[in-house]
């Protein structure tokens, strides 16, 4: 067993588990796209990017692929993840603006506006339809073609495929073609769902979440002047 | 072939083969580097083996084909032992001179020899070359004496007696111990310690291990791997054969480019006859040790570079990379523990095991040690590559060893790192080439590239380049690297295209860092590198193209009409008038060049015309005179019609605005000011208006009534010049407050002259350079008591101008002191021509010591030789006083000319002004100093500059007054507008050569004791000759856009006959 610390918690893990597997046995959330329990992991959309290491010394990991270390020190939600996962799903949007699942993550992380040029792509590349397609169905049917910004998923040669026995898992298990969201009509705008995240209390409370949804309230306005009331009342 | 199976059979073969080599005779080596076969070596080898056939030289000389010596830029290169005499630049037509001359007759051919461009010295042997002797070559100096293709020539040399050292007298924990020792650091760009990284994978449990030759150089400008490969490929295999044996690796693999067919060829030779020879394969010199290397041949991804998508190529896989932990050491190839070197590391491991670590750790500095080799590319006079000890300061490679930039051009920047490193300012030339220290500023070692950037090269466009290259060669993997690179590169291509806007920088600061912080691999994690190390060192350049559309240098082509209006700090519509003159339309040719410069027919004669610099005529045959063509239309106009009147606003603005100085920044900002409808007053401290070009510059350079006629043309708008004014003593600015006026510009210039700080400066007849020029302009007595044999220190334009007049007043002997040297020297080309020509005398390299004097007055100069020093950050080389090198000089009067230097506290009298160390204003962006209403301008915030760059601020000025005053920012101003015009050209036609048109001179016997000007004025024809040499660059853009649209027209029409 391997014992490490995880937003403040002591915690322990067998032996092989990643960062994003003890993050969501113990409960804690953390975004993904790409990763499937049943499918092996790939590090693709770097949204359960995670901080680990002590002091000046750390540095952000995407925990689905970081294998869980004795003595690790892991922040899920430090304003160094948040602020960073922040800019990605604004990436994200602006490949994909019309896929709920983007939009939802967007709202929830009170991403406001979209700065880039909105491309209205379908697919974010996460390589999901890859691996099932491989790994759970034994196909190889696609793959990743070209790479840098060309890169795409196709049959080999952009042919029809032989071995494609279109099973339709690909589109099983696609994040961002499950459900398209109506979204708003300016380009760049989103919808503004309902959550309302700002970094969270690790940096103030000694690296002890309050083990709820990060809701950022300590952090709001609001929340800092009634924490002070509170203190004032208690002086 | 005999195998070499055991140390003794190593030792038997390298004195077999010392016996064997004949002696006497002569070797001739040719470099058949990548740089020498691209300057034609092909063609020079092949003559050279025909020759040693032709003729009964078989017995004399020997002919060897080596690697790249490393000096590219002077390739093809041949050097002729045992001397050592060096040939650059060598055609195959020399072959049969340099057989008959220097091998029978032992004669040097001067012409093929290297000439210093320093010392103009010529230079005879190898050894002596100054960009070989800043280096230190232990890596790669063998590669002028080994033919890459003969593994005897690398026996010859010791080669493999480290393998015979390590397999046969060490232990694999000796041999890392020992690498470790000598703290050798991955060569490949990362840096980690070697050392470790072994001893990682021989302590990494499993019984079949890997070792990988990382030769997947992929970095633009760099070529040091390839042309070790192409080299000393044995180099390599010793360094892996020894890794192997340290690490218990059985099997090793080359991970080469496919894009190096040479490299490909001499390592799999290489390979083979290591074979042969029993260095590879089965029980290696009786060790019980077995290896063997099989060759990888990349497809050319740039990622591939990185060890785990290296990793993934050579199983067969896409070449993507993967996150570590776990690393390589622990699983690698096929899940086995593998270690990745550098091809430039492998080739350090013989050196270390040979020479010992001890030996080793000495050279280099803190935590860097050894040697690294950089490919210095780009503008730099000496391209090539460079083997130098690490801890060398970047001052150092660039103009010591690189010999500076080509033309004379000013150094802005080095990227080091390829496309994951950074750009390094000027200012930070001192650093010194480390692991650590090039992280602290931003940018990183990398596997070597150093890409030299002079002033031509635009920082954004810079940032653009790799941006683009970087979205093509991300693997594509994660979302931060595939997409980040993409959006940045998005941001900053419309920025180069101008649409860049408030707010990009800090996207693309804030995405920088994301890409930066989240991405998988090195790749990513080094991507934004470019981008954030030029906002940090060139955010101004950024802000230039954001906020006001403009490329400084000159590259991003949708932001500039012309180079040469590119170029003018006034933004003149030079290809404009000029084409109207070409017309014979002299008057608007005029009137579109007094629209942006109030003073164009001073600019006509002493601007130092930025604009011809950039001319593109230039690459034709010669620039387009611009400035003598600015003065023909000013001259002639003069005789012929009158002065055209400049259209100014009609509405009249209420403010009051006072101009301090009637300079021509002063004047120029009253000009501008003037013609949107205000009645500005200047305030002049001296009796006549004009500042400097009427003072400080001689009547023979710049008529005074040349001058006052443009002044006066100021003045007809409604300017009112106030003369003997002083501010700050006649008047104040607050009384001047009080009086209404609202808005101020100080423009007062630089009249202090510095001082020289040698004994005897009190003495009677030591004048200062501007004072005496002024004094001369305003008659004053003074000039009477300037002797006959006069010394003028200082090499500045004002010191040719103290040393011409001084000489039209009647002195004898004038003798110019300057202690740089003339390529150094800051005055105008064709002024230190003219200077020389009327019998000015100038020493270079000397310095004042003391000023010996007699009664009171001066008697004679001590001077002190000096010699060229270190270089400083501009790439000058600092003079050092050379000792017992003092002489006299007998002279009657000293008239120092070092520089200037402006006080303004008196002129700020009663007020508080921020001001820098040095004494001028500063002032923010807008021009406005710390006190509010109150604007600067002109050489008091610059320091002493070009006239053309203070008429420019002065307008600057009379923008930001106006917006001040109005207090609306979005106000247009009608000379800032493009103006297209009418003039008829004809973009087919082929531009016939002819040389810029000469203008004549005064003869040198008319020059004495008068002050007629020198630089005559371009006859009605040959203006307008000289102005159809101009090749309409405004035109470009809006031509191709047209025959585009006249060539889609075309197609259409086709169609449709054909449908």
């Amino acid at each position: 067993m391997i014992n490490l610390m995880i937003d403040g918690l002591d915690v322990q893990v067998e032996e092989g588990a990643s960062l994003l597997d003890v993050a969501q046995f113990y409960g804690i959330p953390v975004p993904t796209l790409c990763h499937h329990d049943g499918l092996t992991d790939y590090g693709a959309c770097r949204l359960c990017i995670v901080e680990i290491g002590k002091g000046k010394n750390t540095k952000l990991v995407s925990s689905c692929t970081y294998p869980a270390e004795q003595g690790l020190f892991v922040r899920t939600n430090s304003k160094r993840v948040v602020e960073a996962r922040k800019m990605l799903v604004e990436l994200l949007l602006a490949m994909c603006p019309s896929s709920k699942i983007i939009q939802d993550l967007a709202s929830a992380m009170e991403v406001k506006k979209v700065r880039f040029k909105v491309e209205h792509g379908d697919c974010i590349l996460c390589g999901l339809c890859v691996r099932m397609c491989e790994e759970q169905m034994m196909a190889k049917a696609i793959g990743f073609v070209n790479r840098g910004k060309d890169r795409k998923i196709s049959t080999p040669f952009d042919a029809k495929s032989d071995v494609c026995r279109t099973c339709g898992g690909c589109m099983y298990i696609c994040p961002a073609c499950e459900l398209r969201c109506e979204g708003p009509d300016a380009p760049g705008d989103v919808c503004g769902g309902c959550a309302n995240v700002e970094p969270v209390c690790l940096e103030d409370e000694n690296d002890k979440m309050c083990f709820m949804d990060p809701c950022g309230w300590c952090y709001n306005e609001l929340g800092r002047k009634k924490e002070k009331e509170k203190k004032n009342n208690k002086l | 072939m005999k195998k070499i199976k055991n140390l003794s059979d190593l030792k038997q073969i390298k004195e077999n083969l010392i016996k064997k080599t004949k002696k006497g005779r002569q070797l001739i080596t040719v470099c058949g580097g990548t740089g020498c076969h691209a300057s034609g070596c092909k063609k020079v080898i092949d003559a050279f083996k025909r020759e040693i056939k032709n003729k009964d030289f078989k017995n004399k000389v020997e002919i060897k084909v080596t690697g790249c010596h490393g000096f590219c830029e002077r390739g093809p290169i041949v050097v002729i032992h045992p001397k050592g005499i060096f040939y650059q630049k060598v055609q195959s037509k020399d072959v049969k001179l340099i057989l008959s001359e220097t091998v029978l007759a032992d004669k040097i051919i001067d012409r093929l020899l290297y000439i210093d461009p320093l010392s103009g010295e010529k230079i005879k042997y190898e050894k002596d070359v100054p960009f070989y002797k800043g280096q230190y070559r232990i890596v790669f100096g063998k590669n002028g004496f080994i033919d890459p293709y003969k593994i005897e020539d690398y026996l010859l040399i010791g080669g493999y007696g480290s393998v015979g050292k390590a397999l046969c007298n060490m232990s694999p924990d000796n041999i890392i111990d020992e690498i470790k020792k000598s703290e050798l650091r991955g060569r490949g760009g990362a840096g980690f310690p070697t050392g470790f990284k072994w001893e990682f994978c021989r302590k990494a449990k499993g019984n079949k291990k890997y070792i990988i030759c990382n030769a997947d150089e992929g970095d633009p400008g760099a070529y040091m791997d390839r042309s070790l490969l192409e080299g000393n490929p044995h180099s390599i295999l010793e360094g892996m054969i020894i890794g192997a044996y340290a690490i218990g690796a059985n099997e090793g693999f080359v991970y080469i480019r496919d894009e190096y067919p040479i490299a490909v060829r001499t390592i799999t030779n290489a390979i083979k006859q290591a074979r042969d020879y029993g260095l590879l394969g089965k029980n290696i010199l009786n060790s019980h040790f077995d290896f063997d290397i099989t060759i990888i041949r990349g497809a050319g991804a740039f990622v591939c570079g990185e060890e785990t998508a290296l990793i993934a190529s050579i199983e067969g896989k896409k070449g993507e990379p993967r996150q570590r932990p776990p690393f390589p050491a622990q699983k690698g190839l096929w899940n086995k523990p593998t270690n990745i070197n550098n091809v430039e590391t492998w080739a350090n491991i013989p050196l270390i095991i040979s020479k010992g670590s001890e030996w080793y750790s000495k050279i280099g500095m803190d935590n860097s040690k050894g040697t690294k080799i950089f490919s210095l590319v780009g503008k730099i006079n000496n391209t090539g590559l460079v083997e130098v000890p690490m801890g060398i300061t970047l001052k150092d490679m660039i103009y010591n060893i690189g010999g500076g930039m080509p033309e004379g051009k000013i150094f802005k920047a080095v990227q080091t790192g390829g496309p994951s490193g950074g750009c390094i300012p000027k200012n930070l030339l001192e650093t010194r080439v480390d692991y650590e220290k090039l992280k602290e500023v931003g940018s990183i070692m990398g596997s070597g590239g150093m890409v030299i950037m002079d002033e031509d090269t635009c920082m954004v466009d810079f940032a653009r380049y790799f941006l683009e290259f970087l979205q093509d060669e991300s693997c594509g993997k994660c979302l931060s690297c595939r997409e980040g690179t993409k959006r940045m590169s998005e941001i900053v291509i419309d920025i180069t295209k101008g649409q860049g806007k408030e707010g990009d920088l800090e996207l693309l600061e804030d995405l920088a860092n994301v890409v930066k912080e989240t991405s998988m691999c090195g790749l990513g994690q080094t991507a934004a590198n470019p981008v954030l190390s030029t906002i940090k060192y060139f955010r101004k350049e950024y802000e230039t193209h954001i906020f006001e559309r403009k490329c400084p240098a000159g590259v991003c082509r949708d932001l500039y009409i012309s180079p040469c209006q590119n170029a003018c700090p006034a933004g003149m519509n030079v290809p404009g008038y000029i084409s109207l003159i070409g017309e014979e339309r002299f008057k608007e040719a005029l009137e579109l060049a007094l629209d942006t410069n109030p003073f164009p027919s001073v600019c006509g004669r002493i601007c130092n015309h930025q604009c011809q610099s950039k001319c593109r005529r230039n690459q034709i045959d010669e620039s387009v005179a611009i400035r003598s063509l600015k003065r023909f239309i000013g001259d002639y106009k003069e005789n012929d019609i009158e002065y055209p009147k400049i259209k100014s606003s009609k509405d009249k603005m209420p403010f009051k605005v006072a101009i301090i100085g009637a300079g021509p920044s002063g004047l120029s900002c009253a000009y501008f000011l003037a013609r949107l409808g205000y009645k500005p007053t200047v305030f002049e401290k001296l009796s006549i208006p004009g500042g400097m070009m009427a003072v400080a510059i001689p009547e023979y350079r710049l008529p005074n009534n040349i001058l006052q006629r443009e002044i006066n043309n100021i003045k007809k708008l409604g300017v009112n010049i106030r003369l003997n004014t002083q501010v700050g003593k006649d008047v104040t600015i607050s009384q001047l407050w009080s009086q209404g006026y609202e808005a101020f510009f100080v423009a007062v210039g630089m009249y202090g002259d510095r001082s020289l700080g040698i004994p005897g400066e009190n003495l009677e007849n030591v004048f200062q350079a501007v004072d005496l020029l002024i004094d001369i302009s305003l008659d004053k007595p003074i000039v009477s008591h300037v002797g006959k044999k006069v010394v003028v220190i200082g090499g500045g334009n004002s010191a040719i101008d103290a040393a011409r007049t001084i000489l039209r007043m009647g002195a004898r002997e004038v003798t110019i002191l300057y202690r740089r040297t003339r390529r150094e020297m800051p005055a105008y080309e064709e002024e230190i021509k003219e200077a020389e020509h009327e019998g000015v005398k100038i020493y270079y390299l000397v310095a004042p010591v003391k000023i010996n004097g007699e009664k009171g007055k001066v008697k004679s100069i001590e001077c002190i030789k000096m010699i060229p020093g270190e270089f400083d950050m501009d790439g000058r080389q600092k003079p050092v006083p050379l000792k017992n090198s003092n002489f006299y000089l007998d002279v009657d009067t000293v008239i120092p000319a070092i520089g200037e230097f402006s006080d303004v506290t008196e002129l700020f009298t009663g007020l508080d002004v921020e001001t820098k160390p040095d004494g001028t204003i500063s002032c923010n962006k807008n021009g406005a100093t710390s006190i509010p209403g109150v604007f600067s301008g002109g050489d008091v915030v610059s320091g002493p500059n070009t006239v053309i760059n203070a008429i420019a601020e002065g307008e600057r000025a009379a923008v930001n007054i106006d917006q001040y005053l109005t207090k609306d920012r979005t106000r247009k101003y009608p000379w800032r507008e493009h103006k297209k015009v009418d003039t008829f050209f004809n973009p087919e036609k082929e531009p016939v050569k002819y040389k810029m048109q000469k203008h004549s001179t005064l003869s040198s016997d008319k020059r004495f004791n008068n002050f007629d000007e020198v630089e005559l004025c371009y006859s009605k024809s040959i203006a307008i000759k000289e102005a159809k040499r101009c090749l309409r660059c405004d035109l470009e853009i809006e031509l191709q856009e047209k025959m585009e649209q006249e060539k889609l027209e075309k197609e259409k029409k086709a169609n449709e006959v054909q449908l």
